[in-house]
């Protein structure tokens, strides 16, 4: 998952790291079941944000941070920030924080024609990245 | 029954138990859940990744232990006090380092508390006589689903009998307009922040007497609501942690200051059912709530969990009931992938990919009972809605007992 070059216009947002009780709720089928991958593996957005900047409902966004990237997919949601985006607590918001950064960070967001990134590829990052 | 679905330990579940087959009232959704899904994908006795019996297992455990130079214990919120303890003497014995979530959650707030450096109180009061209820930086509408209507905004209590908006006060403090921020609509206050210091500095100037910088009118009308009422209280969250960057000093004098005008009180909202209880029973032990050598006898940041990842100060993890993968920023999680791996788990997670050694434990407060502290300090006792064979006290302890042979 390394930074693409990409036909889609790319913008930098906020994005805010928060629990999310249906996500917490999906712990129960398993942390690589479908249904823990699709409530992790979002990004929520406004309906305003999401108008102003070209996203809809389902597509399939990359973001992308130092040089690590994922491919989420949108939902609309009232109650995310008014100028940026919000992912739950899960692997794929970890992939890209650092403590730093830990609950807010900046990173890149655009559209993308890949599927959403499975756990298993951010799990191979971790591992294969050690092979010395 | 208990329910462990979170830091609320929520006391009026009801459990039927028909066959094993748990059907679960008063729960909230998550809890629920938890509770009668409690057989899905449970984790199995494996090394390397391939199953085996959990003799073998608990055999490699002690060999990987024995040979360790430097072992931390990490995790320990989800298990039981009496779990907890015997992985804190196992760290004793091993001189290892023993860390928690808290380390990078609420832990410095909790032992500021058990410093008594700052005001604390239990729910119980809170739902009795708290009037200004503040929520900074934390959503329990999903983080603790039932805190809202159990223990503050919407019970009736002994001093607070006429419904919540008259004899409550809500004020919520937020990057965004979460849930819980949408539930403050009349008696209440929504502050959207950008930065939480601006906020705490507002609150100092017009508790000094000097117009503040921003929410000038907002800030000066919460206090004085907060002044009608002799209990007030704050509950603070991850939001509020990070929003601080690292200057407690800030937050603390605000409380000071409005303290001398009325009483608040303070509390962390962490979500890890038992890491109050993590936090309490190591700091009776260190005088540390967290990120403490047993080698050095000290605790200090470069003893954090993470730190001693990133430093590789460490050869070998043993991840007790939680999933670092899943929570640790991809730098960290990346150098726990070159450790040495022990976890001990009721279910499958992301770590337990990367474990050399996986122990399967059961569900404390499903298959196990023992005592946890619910996120204000009170003590629960948990019993065991099925009863499972093996379980995190009897792991460690069968831990604990070949490495002494080992010694
Ligand atoms: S609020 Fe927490 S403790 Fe209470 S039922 Fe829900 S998950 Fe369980």
């Amino acid at each position: 998952m390394p930074l693409q070059f990409s036909k889609y216009l790319k913008i930098e947002v906020e994005v805010v790291v928060a629990r999310n009780s249906f996500q917490a709720e999906a712990v129960d089928k398993g942390k690589m079941s479908k249904k823990f991958v699709e409530k992790s593996a979002v990004v929520f957005m406004n309906e305003d944000f999401a108008r102003r900047n070209g996203f809809k409902e389902g597509d399939i966004v990359r973001l992308s941070r130092r040089g690590r990237s994922i491919n989420v997919k949108v939902f609309i949601c009232e109650t995310s920030p008014r100028d940026g985006v919000m992912m739950p607590n899960s692997i794929y918001s970890s992939y890209l924080a650092d403590f730093d950064n830990f609950k807010r960070f900046r990173a890149y967001i655009e559209l993308s024609d890949g599927d959403v990134t499975k756990p298993d590829e951010i799990i191979d990052q971790i591992k294969n990245k050690n092979k010395k | 029954m208990i329910c462990t679905g979170c830091a609320l330990l929520c006391d009026d579940v009801i459990i039927i138990n028909d066959s094993g087959n748990l059907k679960v009232r008063n729960a909230c959704r998550r809890g629920a859940k938890l509770i009668a899904n409690y057989k899905n994908l449970r984790a199995d006795a494996t090394i390397n990744g391939k199953k085996v019996n959990y003799e073998e297992a608990i055999e490699r455990v002690k060999e990987i232990i024995n040979n360790s130079e430097s072992l931390a214990i990490y995790g320990m919120d989800t298990i039981s006090i009496e779990a907890q303890k015997l992985a804190i003497e196992l760290a004793e014995r091993k001189e290892a380092y023993i860390d928690d979530n808290s380390t990078f959650c609420l832990g410095d707030f909790v032992e500021m508390i058990l410093k008594k450096e700052i005001p604390s109180t239990t729910l119980d009061e809170v739902r009795d006589y708290a009037y200004v209820i503040f929520y900074w930086g934390t959503n329990p509408f999903h983080t603790l689903s039932r805190h809202m209507s159990k223990f503050t905004y919407y019970p009736r209590g002994k001093r607070r009998q006429r419904g919540y908006e008259e004899d409550r006060f809500l004020v919520v403090v937020d990057v965004r307009r979460s849930h819980t921020a949408k539930l403050a609509k009349k008696n209440a206050k929504f502050f959207e922040v950008r930065d939480d210091l601006e906020l705490i500095q507002a609150f100092i100037d017009a508790l000094d007497g000097k117009p503040p910088k921003i929410f000038a009118n907002d800030v000066f009308r919460v206090i004085k609501e907060m002044e009608k009422s002799d209990f007030n209280v704050i509950f603070g969250g991850l939001g509020l942690r990070y929003g601080l960057k690292g200057k407690y000093d800030k937050f603390l004098e605000m409380i000071r200051k409005m303290n001398e005008r009325t009483k608040v009180y303070f509390i962390p909202l962490g979500c890890h059912p038992n890491m109050r209880g993590f936090n309490e029973l190591l700091y009776g032990i260190t005088g540390y709530v967290n990120k403490y050598s047993f080698k050095d006898k000290e605790s200090k940041e470069d003893f954090a969990f993470y730190n001693l990842l990133f430093e590789e100060k460490i050869d070998t993890a043993l991840i007790i009931g939680t999933d670092p993968l899943n929570s640790l920023p991809f730098e960290y999680a990346k150098k726990l992938a070159k450790i040495n791996v022990i976890v001990i788990d009721p279910r499958e997670n992301f770590t337990t990919k990367i474990a050399d050694v996986v122990l399967p434990s059961a569900i404390t407060g499903i298959e196990c009972g023992g005592k946890m502290k619910r996120i204000d300090g009170v003590e629960i006792t948990l019993e065991p809605m099925i009863e499972a064979e093996i379980d995190d006290v009897s792991i460690i302890k069968s831990i604990l007992n070949l490495i002494m042979e080992g010694i």
